[in-house]
């Protein structure tokens, strides 16, 4: 094992250090052993991730496996690791952002008496994680995507005692197993097909496999494999309709919605469709699919932003609107975009949710933005770098979210895709949303009449729509006339270091990244597929790209959303009201998120509820239980007897069975000879 | 006819230990005052520089001495290290529960040696004389250990039952070997095997051998319809000599059976296939069925040790299929593996029976598991980790075990047995659940605190640990028995 | 019929009546004396093979000693026998049928097909002065050394299995050891203790 080897197993094994450290001796090491070690962990993780990618950005890449776990009937199953720029910038981005987060936690999770757990869980999900994007293979890449799964469930029923929590961890298990099952479905159709799981053999065949079609079905078999694939990104990035877990998974404390729900986990899915991208690129039925789902998401999701009151439920739907968006790049072929937007989205979107638990943290657990406003002058660097993270999500000029997000509205309008009327339209449109929710909530917080304090009795509200009881049940909010504070160091400082990148990163990184060699070899586009050419043709920097921006239609709806914003809410707060009163079956459409969970629940949960009732009472209890059960209970109870019978203890009854087993063998084989 | 001295070096070990068992009788009769703990170090001492020499005189070619009655190869050494190593650890578990019930006297220890010499002669026997004596040695010092704690009746009837039953087994597989000799005129097995292969034997006659033969290996193994002294003699004796009786001797039972049938009548494998495919299907029927209503945990484990003794048929009797003799290192090298599997599980499980006894009180009934984890999640995790791969749950050693005389099964085609395997493992799953249960769910009955001395919890820990990192990384236990079996055939 | 033939099928039906008698005799001292004349046809059956070391063995341990002992501990315990055959008729008829039907099964491999003349000839007859004792002890000391060795380790673990599950310490026993009657000094023995003639005040 050479000296950089041993570097990369550093990377995964340092953050497993410490979760092993504060989860099983947590009590031994106490809190502050438990945050030292794992903050440890993750900053070891993270300095080594530096290394790695200065030694990749001298052209040092990495492929190959560090153990063998086992050879079964001509797969080898093995753990490997695949560095290139992709993989370095994930882990880059992963163990900084779960550096901040770690740190914040500090202060977020002070109070809490699960906190080593809590320490142990995200070093643990850092590990994951971090397996997961380092994989060359896709038994691995199952592996960490498994593992972040379980993580996320454990982390969003970390309140255990809550039963919405625990309703919200049932709900993002069953539907990312939903994900999951079409995710290995496609592993399993790579496997049977190829009969390797490494990245680099499947791909070295995915001509070939393009060629094929399905045995029984007869469907074309890169396509089948690709949706598959895709289905498993879809639960995992929350895309419609296997979104209903994320707005849910907001029950979990705000660190983690920060560090699994919008900056690393939720977008492992878009990671591994770029990983896959030399087996995406050969279907468009795969890749129009991609494009129609991110679109519908980045645009409908967006919608219910607007009408949230909790203030992590607008952030949520923020997310899910903006993984529509990556989505949507992939779909057009512009897998380097959706990198790009990953990456930035990361840093503006954790700086959201750490913004937001700050406001949580200042407000005493109230999470109702309804009680909140005018909170700038009690809290400067939370107002200050929560503006900076509205701004780059609006995909305002200069800042990183503008690089990102115009380059996949760019892409998406240069392709001619089936599909991409639709998406340019829902983009477009998005831009427009996203900025009215964000302001919307910016302004709700910080700006305005200041509602806190009084005695807000959040019960007049209650049970205005279910999702919102868990916000009510369990904030404390401020006694009247207590006025909030800025929050302690150890959660203002990673705002601010996360504010740094959500501003700075796109204007420097979106030439190598986007349209210089960086992504060279890792990312592949298909002749036909050259929507990055055009944009790379008419890109003369990113000072030109901000003015051009500026005088391009995505902007002016931006400011339109804004102004929309500032309208709606500092100067006529009467007109939502008016509206909501006016299309109330629109509202209530939005305020019961399209039927998701209602049809989900009546179909799926109720469906299955029939059917196993029908299974249970048809199935179980007449045949099974019946019969097979209690059939199969009195037929061990027999046998029981029977050898009872035999175990009398009695000696010669003993030696009897013995000598009757010489004379059936010994009958046995005289019939035979 | 000349005499030459035979080659000792290649029974070192078995010297060693000979000389050794002399050594703690004779110091132990001398130095009365400390003869328990002297007697218990001096057989600590003995098992590890045994694996020592065994490993020191180790080489990787098949040697014969003594008149070709000794055979020295890697399958033997593999399996006499592994013996030693159950051996140790047995004892150092068994210990304190021995000085509890004041049974812990040097001719346990003595007792003990004997024993193991016993094994390694069976291990490395090339003669049915050497297999039988080796065996009968082995046994009277098992009979004689299980109703060691002579002021119970129960252990003593165990040992009796044992004793009279072992007695006509060992008549049986007697018969066996001089019906093997009427029809080949020779007990070395390559001679057998050489007279098989010539057609020079009688066959009828040698199949007739066979029957008893193979009833002789069975009754060791404990598989129905031999098995009926398991139950009895596992619960019957104490949890110590338990804790012996269904490691090490396991490993000894394998040796026999491979020995006498792989290295003696290869040759006509598809009949002696047919009758432990019989056996083996019983064993796994009845031992998973009648384990579910036991509620003492031995019994349970006794019930559970039949089943998984017939799993490990399964892997012998999947070698040869229609003369094809492709799969035979496979098939056997997986056997191998379930039998030093079901050793290593076996360990901790007696072990936790061990740790949670102490002076007048048993720990033998499943209820005496309830709430474990509340009383040492430790050791509760230890517990689940060995019923889980017993069971044969996913990514432990158990698992791997069944998975892999599975794979032999269904690679020589009887795919019948694989599901009857399948579907009884499923059923047998129920009763070590049933354990996992009571431990997490339960209230705790008995609320004592866990006396255990350092070694015994240390050791312990290990052994639950090995049985879950050997489930991450089976390939390289599995490796050793495949090259072992490889470098001896 | 040849009269060794004769000698032969004469031993060998005492024998089968003997061995009989041994599981059937109510009495357990008649059955132990059933064994003992089993033993000695089977002795004269190897005379008659020329292993005349074996057949004297059999007589001078089995009978001379081994019997001898067993008749002590059968007579001194006293066994209850209708106890002993409690349940002998119930299980009777289906231990018979199995028996016979085992004896059956062995019958077709153990008879004259497999077992004949032809099958398995008579061993030439040794030369004059082959003396089966010397043969014996040569084999056992060279070829056989191994499992000689072994079986006297494995006498030596019923030894000790036998004392150690039988041997007990009686609390209430009346016995001295020797070696400390020996080793009794004077001292020991008597102590003068010097003492005034009267009790002080």
């Amino acid at each position: 094992m050479t000296d950089m080897q041993k570097l990369y197993l550093l990377v995964p094994l340092a953050p497993l250090f410490g979760a092993i450290m504060a989860g099983l001796f947590g009590k031994t090491i106490g809190r502050a052993g438990s945050h030292i070690v794992t903050i440890l962990g993750v900053a070891v993780a993270f300095a080594a991730s530096v290394v790695i990618f200065q030694d990749v950005q001298a052209g040092n890449t990495f492929n190959g496996t560090l153990y063998t776990w086992m050879q079964a009937g001509g797969l080898t199953f093995e753990v490997g690791f695949q560095i290139d720029a992709l993989t370095v910038m994930m882990m880059l981005v992963v163990t900084f952002v779960s550096l901040m987060v770690h740190i914040y936690t500090i202060g977020y999770m002070s109070e809490d008496p699960g906190y080593q757990r809590f320490f142990s869980y995200i070093s643990l999900f850092t590990f994951s994680m971090l397996m997961l994007v380092m994989s060359n293979n896709f038994l691995q890449l199952f592996f960490g995507w498994e593992a972040v799964g379980l993580v996320s469930y454990l982390l969003i029923g970390f309140w255990y005692e809550r039963p919405t929590a625990i309703y919200a961890n049932l709900k993002a298990f069953l539907v990312n197993r939903v994900g999951d099952f079409g995710f290995l479905l496609g592993i399993g159709l790579i496997a049977a097909y190829t009969g390797s799981l490494n990245y680099a053999e499947v791909f070295a065949k995915a001509n070939e496999l393009a060629g094929m079609n399905m045995d029984v079905t007869g469907w074309p078999l890169l396509t089948a494999i690709c949706i598959c694939l895709f289905i498993g990104a879809m639960g995992k990035s929350a895309q419609v309709p296997l979104h209903v877990w994320l707005p849910d998974s907001m029950e979990g404390p705000t660190p983690i919605s920060a560090l699994i729900h919008a900056a690393t986990m939720v977008t492992a899915g878009i990671f591994m469709v770029a990983r896959m991208s030399p087996l995406f690129e050969l279907s468009d039925t795969a890749l129009s699919f991609v494009l129609v789902i991110g679109a519908t998401t980045a645009l409908f999701m967006g919608f219910l932003g607007i009408i949230q009151n909790d203030i992590k439920r607008v952030v949520a739907y923020s997310t899910l609107s903006q993984l529509g968006y990556m989505t949507v790049a992939l779909g057009v072929s512009a897998y380097s975009a959706a990198v790009f937007h990953l990456m930035t989205h990361a840093f503006f979107k954790a700086l959201l949710f750490l913004g937001a638990g700050s406001v949580i943290i200042g407000m005493h657990h109230d999470q109702d933005m309804r009680n909140m406003g005018g909170l700038w002058k009690y809290m400067p660097i939370t107002w200050f770098t929560s503006l900076l993270g509205s701004l780059a999500l609006i995909g305002f000029p200069f800042f990183a979210g503008f690089y990102s997000k115009d380059s996949i509205i760019e892409a998406v309008h240069a392709s001619t895709l089936a599909g991409s009327g639709y998406a340019l339209f829902c983009v477009m449109l998005g831009v427009f949303v996203t900025a009215f929710y964000s302001f919307r909530m910016y302004f709700l917080v910080f700006h305005g009449k200041e509602r806190f304090g009084h005695d807000h009795g959040h019960h007049e509200h209650h049970g205005d729509h279910d999702d919102e009881e868990p916000a009510t049940d369990h904030h404390h909010g401020l006694a009247p006339g207590q006025k909030p504070h800025e929050s302690p160091l150890v959660v203002t400082l990673p705002l601010i270091l996360l504010a740094i990148p959500s501003v700075l990163i796109g204007f420097f990184t979106i030439e190598p990244m986007l349209f210089g060699d960086w992504f060279k070899g890792v990312i592949f586009f298909s002749e036909h597929h050259e929507g990055m050419k055009e944009l790379a043709e008419n890109f003369h920097g990113p000072v030109a790209m901000a003015l051009h921006g500026i005088q391009s239609l995505p902007f002016w709806l931006a400011m339109g959303g804004v102004a929309t914003a500032w309208f709606f809410y500092m100067i006529k707060p009467e007109i939502p009201a008016a509206i909501q009163r006016t299309f109330k079956p629109l509202y209530t459409l939005l305020d019961n998120k399209y039927y998701f969970d209602r049809f989900n629940e009546i179909v799926f949960a109720g469906g299955a509820r029939l059917l196993g009732k029908i299974l249970w009472k048809g199935g179980d209890q007449g045949l099974i239980d019946g019969l097979m059960i209690n059939g199969s209970a009195r037929l061990v109870g027999w046998v029981s007897r029977i050898s009872a019978l035999f175990q009398t203890g009695h000696l010669y009854q003993y030696a009897f069975t013995m000598i009757i087993g010489v004379f059936v063998l010994l009958t046995f084989w005289l019939n035979r000879a | 006819m000349n005499f030459v001295v035979p080659d000792f070096y290649p029974a070192a070990a078995e010297i060693f230990v000979a000389v050794m068992a002399l050594v703690i009788m004779l110091s132990t009769t001398f130095a009365r005052s400390i003869a328990r703990s002297l007697g218990y170090f001096l057989c600590q001492f003995t098992l590890i520089a045994a694996a020592f020499i065994t490993i020191g005189t180790m080489h990787g070619e098949v040697s014969y001495t003594f008149s070709n009655m000794f055979i020295s190869d890697l399958m033997g050494d593999f399996l006499k290290v592994m013996i030693y190593f159950s051996m140790a650890i047995a004892l150092l578990y068994g210990r304190s529960y021995l000085a509890d019930r004041n049974i812990n006297k040097p001719e346990y220890y003595l007792l003990a040696i004997l024993m193991t010499l016993g094994m390694m002669v069976m291990v490395t026997s090339n003669h049915m004389l050497t297999m039988y004596i080796g065996l009968e040695m082995m046994s009277l010092a098992l009979y004689a250990l299980v109703a060691f704690d002579r002021d119970s009746a129960r252990s003593t009837e165990a040992g009796m039952k044992y004793f009279v039953l072992g007695a006509l087994a060992s008549g049986l597989l007697l018969y066996g070997m001089s019906m093997v000799y009427g029809a080949t005129g020779t007990l070395e097995f390559s001679g057998v095997a050489q007279s098989v292969y010539n057609q020079a034997a009688n066959k009828p006659v040698l199949l007739f051998g066979l029957v008893f033969l193979i009833a002789g290996i069975c009754f060791k193994l404990g598989v129905v319809p031999f098995h009926m002294w398991v139950p009895d003699v596992y619960q019957g004796a104490s949890t110590a000599v338990t804790l012996i009786l269904a490691t090490a001797p396991k490993l000894a039972a394998f040796a026999m059976a491979v020995r006498l049938l792989i290295w003696g009548l290869f040759d006509i494998a598809e009949q002696w296939q047919t009758m432990l495919m019989l056996v083996a299907v019983a064993s796994i029927i009845l031992g998973n069925l009648a384990a579910i209503s036991q509620p003492n945990i031995k019994r349970m484990l006794a019930y559970s040790g039949i089943s998984h003794m017939g799993f490990m048929l399964l892997g012998l009797l999947s070698g040869v299929v229609e003369g094809d003799r492709h799969f035979a290192l496979n098939a056997y090298s997986s056997a191998m593996f379930y039998a030093v599997a079901y050793v290593i599980m076996s360990l901790a499980s007696f072990g936790m029976i061990i740790l949670l006894s102490r002076a007048g009180f048993e720990a033998e009934r499943i209820d005496d598991f309830k709430g474990l984890n509340k009383r040492s999640p430790w050791f509760a995790a230890v517990m689940m980790f060995v019923m889980f791969s017993m069971a044969g749950v996913p990514f432990f050693i158990g698992f791997f075990a069944k998975l892999s005389v599975l794979q032999a099964v269904v690679a020589a085609g009887y795919f019948w047995i694989a599901a009857v395997a399948v579907v009884m493992s499923v059923i047998g799953a129920f009763y070590y659940l049933r354990v996992v249960k009571v431990m997490y769910f339960d209230e705790p009955v008995d609320t004592a605190p866990i006396h255990a001395p350092a070694e015994l919890r240390v050791l312990l820990s290990a052994n639950g640990i090995a049985i879950a990192a050997l489930g991450l990384a089976p390939q390289a236990l599995m490796s050793i028995c495949a090259y072992a079996l490889l470098a001896s055939l | 019929m040849e009269f060794k033939t004769f000698v032969f099928y004469f031993l060998s039906a005492i024998l089968v009546f003997a061995a009989l008698r041994v599981i059937t005799a109510r009495n357990p001292v008649h059955a132990a004396l059933f064994l003992v004349l089993a033993f000695f046809n089977a002795g004269g059956i190897w005379l008659l093979l020329h292993a005349e070391f074996l057949a004297i063995t059999l007589v001078m341990v089995y009978v001379g000693a081994v019997m001898v002992l067993f008749l002590f501990v059968v007579m001194m315990l006293d066994i209850n026998l209708e106890r002993l055959r409690q349940g002998f008729w119930s299980y009777l008829p289906v231990g018979a049928l199995i028996g016979i039907l085992l004896v059956i099964e062995m019958a077709m491999v153990l008879g004259g097909r497999y077992f004949g003349l032809d099958a398995m000839p008579v061993p030439p007859e040794p030369m004059a002065g082959f003396s089966n004792t010397r043969e014996l002890g040569r084999v056992l000391y060279t070829d056989y050394v191994y499992p000689f060795e072994l079986a006297s380790l494995v006498l030596l673990v019923a030894m000790v299995a036998a004392v150690s599950l039988t041997l007990r310490k009686r609390k209430n026993t009346k016995y001295i050891d020797p070696s400390l009657q020996v080793s009794v000094k004077r001292e020991g023995r008597v102590e003068l203790v010097k003492m005034q003639a009267e009790k002080e005040d």
